[in-house]
């Protein structure tokens, strides 16, 4: 088999793998598209006939969608902002210090990670009803939230710092600076690429974040764009095409925000798991 | 006058390793002082101690007459240049050379000036605005010199800092380095594994062997006495011979074996039959005629540069000659050995120590 035959024949495959994966997102957009009979057509139009676009326009009103994605951003930017302070400490020192606590530390963090969402909400529930933090349910979501995430994100940020050399933070040292200063003027300039990117993939999972939210907010005001979404669907939905152009709206900016930074992201993810 | 810096008693662990045994070694102020030992002997950790990167476990370190045991790096003075430069790269050349001072608060004029005189000793004027990923090797390392020397600390301390040179480079800069640390009257501890460095830089060299000071001193002392029989074969190039001897009977004598048993004469006392080791410098040894001289041998291989000749003997263990010039000895001829009696080093065949 010669190289160019068998690297189009690699390519072909990926193309039809991509096809599958993305159907569903493909079948969101053009079903959002399409009026209530031509959804229901047998064989179904792969193209919209008769595009609706002011379908967008008619649900954002009708759902009051400007306040549910309100509440994703702020639950969102919350559990980033609470994993970035604290997380950030966190993987620079299970950069740094090796030793058995640090390993015991770091095998303690991964297993959080594995524990699914929907498994650690009733405890989860239990205790911030004890303490009283379910009056404040989008603050409760976002310490669930960044609980839940902070594993991943220290596990990444750490890959980072370890790729910064130690000399370079002893060279400040000699230099004249302090520990701390060291941290901030060349460590963390130099792991900035990798905690930006490791915080764009958490605020993408907490935007679209499901259980804990369902769970812990009552309130239909403090809900997010996932919870809404689904008290949407109720078990008699036919209004499939009013429901895709509610997922449209709520994925597309997420969705541009990826390809626009994903050779960033890739290269970040690559770039700190290599060393 | 108080040493600029003086290590008493110092000993390091790592955990259960112990990685400075009882260092003693006290460098005077303005001396350049080299550290040589094979790899994993504790250079680089008594440097680091020294600099503060690494804590002592016992002993005192004093710089300027101030024990400096739990002080840290920031407020020891000194300068450090890495073997990896360690180069800040996401700031410009002027920016990694003013770092230090913009950390004490200088203003920025002042340390714009601070960098632009520097920069013009070192022949890097024009690349003040560039980022170390746009420098080559050579500019680099002046670039981590030029570092260490805009501010004025209280010792400069290198680690290795030309070897990821290449050998002409590396020739160049151990000139310049010693010249700056001239120029600027600087107290400098140098760290190498190459003996030449050593020797040609320092004027007082440090070795050591798996944590342990075997000997210092000023580098010629170190050729023409070494007090063992390790730092008789790491100091010179091409290394020593040694050669199992015992004491014969007249005691200012030996006999050495190399495949037959020769009479060698020298210029200390041996009481007879003692074993030893006889050690004698390639380029003390000179070729004669073979029914000449003190000892017979095969020649081996002749390896020639023009203006050194290298001999290699047939015998067991092999001996090493370097003549001067051509020769005219080729591979399977008979020659004599000479050499004068104090050029023989005896060393203890058990302890390996000196006698004599
Ligand atoms: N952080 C550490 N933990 C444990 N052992 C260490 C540590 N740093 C160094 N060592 C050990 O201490 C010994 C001395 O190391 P050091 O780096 O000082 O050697 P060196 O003389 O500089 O060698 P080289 O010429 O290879 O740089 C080595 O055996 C090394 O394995
Ligand atoms: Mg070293």
């Amino acid at each position: 088999m010669s190289d160019t035959y068998r690297e189009k024949l690699m390519l072909a495959i990926a193309l039809v793998l991509a096809a599958i994966y993305l159907f569903p997102l493909y079948w969101m957009y053009i079903t959002a598209l399409k009026s209530g009979s031509a959804m229901f057509a047998t064989p179904p139009a792969f193209w919209p006939t008769d595009p609706q676009w002011q379908i967008y326009g008619q649900v954002w009103e009708s759902r009051n969608m400007g306040r549910y994605i309100w509440n994703s951003v702020v639950i969102a930017l919350g559990a980033v902002t609470v994993i970035t302070v604290l997380g950030v400490g966190c993987a620079y020192v299970l950069a740094r210090y090796r030793n058995v606590w640090v390993d015991i530390g770091l095998f303690l963090i991964l297993m959080l990670q594995v524990l699914p969402a929907s498994l650690m909400i009733t405890p989860i529930f239990v205790g911030f009803s004890q303490v009283g933090l379910l009056e404040y349910p989008r603050l409760a979501v976002i310490l669930a939230i960044a609980a839940k995430s902070m594993p991943f994100f220290v596990v990444l940020v750490r890959a980072t710092f370890m790729s910064v050399p130690q000399e370079l933070e002893e060279a400040a040292l000699v230099d004249g600076n302090s520990r701390i200063g060291a941290f901030f003027s060349i460590v963390l300039p130099l792991a900035r690429n990798g905690i930006l990117v490791s915080a764009i993939l958490i605020f993408m999972q907490a935007f679209g974040e499901f259980v804990y939210s369902k769970s812990i907010i009552q309130a239909i005001e403090l809900q997010p764009a996932s919870v809404g979404l689904n008290s949407f669907m109720g078990p008699n939905t036919n209004e499939w095409n009013n429901i895709m152009a509610y997922a449209t709206i709520y994925v597309t900016p997420i969705l541009a925000i990826f390809v626009l930074l994903q050779r960033r992201i890739v290269s970040g993810l690559t770039s700190g798991a290599l060393k | 006058m108080t040493p600029q810096i003086e290590f008493s008693g110092v000993n390091k662990y790592y955990g259960a390793y112990h990685a400075l045994k009882n260092v003693e070694l006290s460098i005077k102020k303005g001396s350049f002082t080299a550290l040589v030992g094979p790899s994993g002997c504790g250079k680089s950790t008594l440097l680091r101690s020294l600099a503060g990167l690494e804590s002592i476990s016992s002993g005192t370190l004093k710089i300027a007459g101030d024990v400096m045991n739990k002080v840290p790096p920031r407020k020891r003075d000194v300068a450090m240049v890495f073997q990896s430069y360690a180069l800040y790269p996401h700031m410009t050349v002027e920016e990694n050379l003013t770092y230090s001072l913009r950390i004490r608060g200088t203003p920025k004029a002042e340390a714009r000036k601070a960098a632009e005189e520097v920069a013009a000793t070192t022949g890097l004027s024009h690349l003040l605005g560039r980022y170390p990923r746009e420098l080559s090797g050579g500019q680099r390392q002046r670039v981590a010199m030029s570092r260490a020397i805009i501010r004025h600390p209280k010792a400069f301390l290198f680690d290795e800092p030309l070897s990821n040179l290449d050998a002409a480079l590396r020739v160049h800069m151990r000139k310049e380095i010693r010249a700056l640390h001239d120029r600027l009257g600087a107290t400098s501890v140098y760290v190498t594994h190459d003996q030449i460095e050593a020797m040609t830089m320092a004027d007082h060299v440090v070795v050591m062997r798996a944590g342990v000071i075997e000997q210092q001193g000023r580098p010629l002392d170190l050729y023409d006495r070494p007090v063992n029989k390790f730092v008789a074969g790491f100091i010179g190039s091409p290394a020593m011979n040694f050669l199992p001897a015992v004491g014969s009977e007249d005691g200012r004598s030996l006999v050495v074996d190399v495949g037959a048993p020769q009479t060698v004469p020298i210029s200390t006392n041996v009481e007879p039959g003692r074993k030893v080791i006889a050690g004698i410098r390639p380029e003390h040894i000179s070729v004669v005629a073979a029914d000449s001289g003190l000892m017979r041998v095969a020649v081996s291989v002749v390896e020639s540069t023009g203006s050194m000749s290298y001999i290699t003997t047939a015998t067991r263990p092999e001996l090493a000659i370097v003549e001067t010039g051509r020769t005219d000895v080729s591979a399977g001829d008979l020659i004599g050995l000479s050499f004068a009696p104090q050029s023989v080093h005896v060393f203890d065949a058990g302890t390996e120590e000196r006698i004599g």
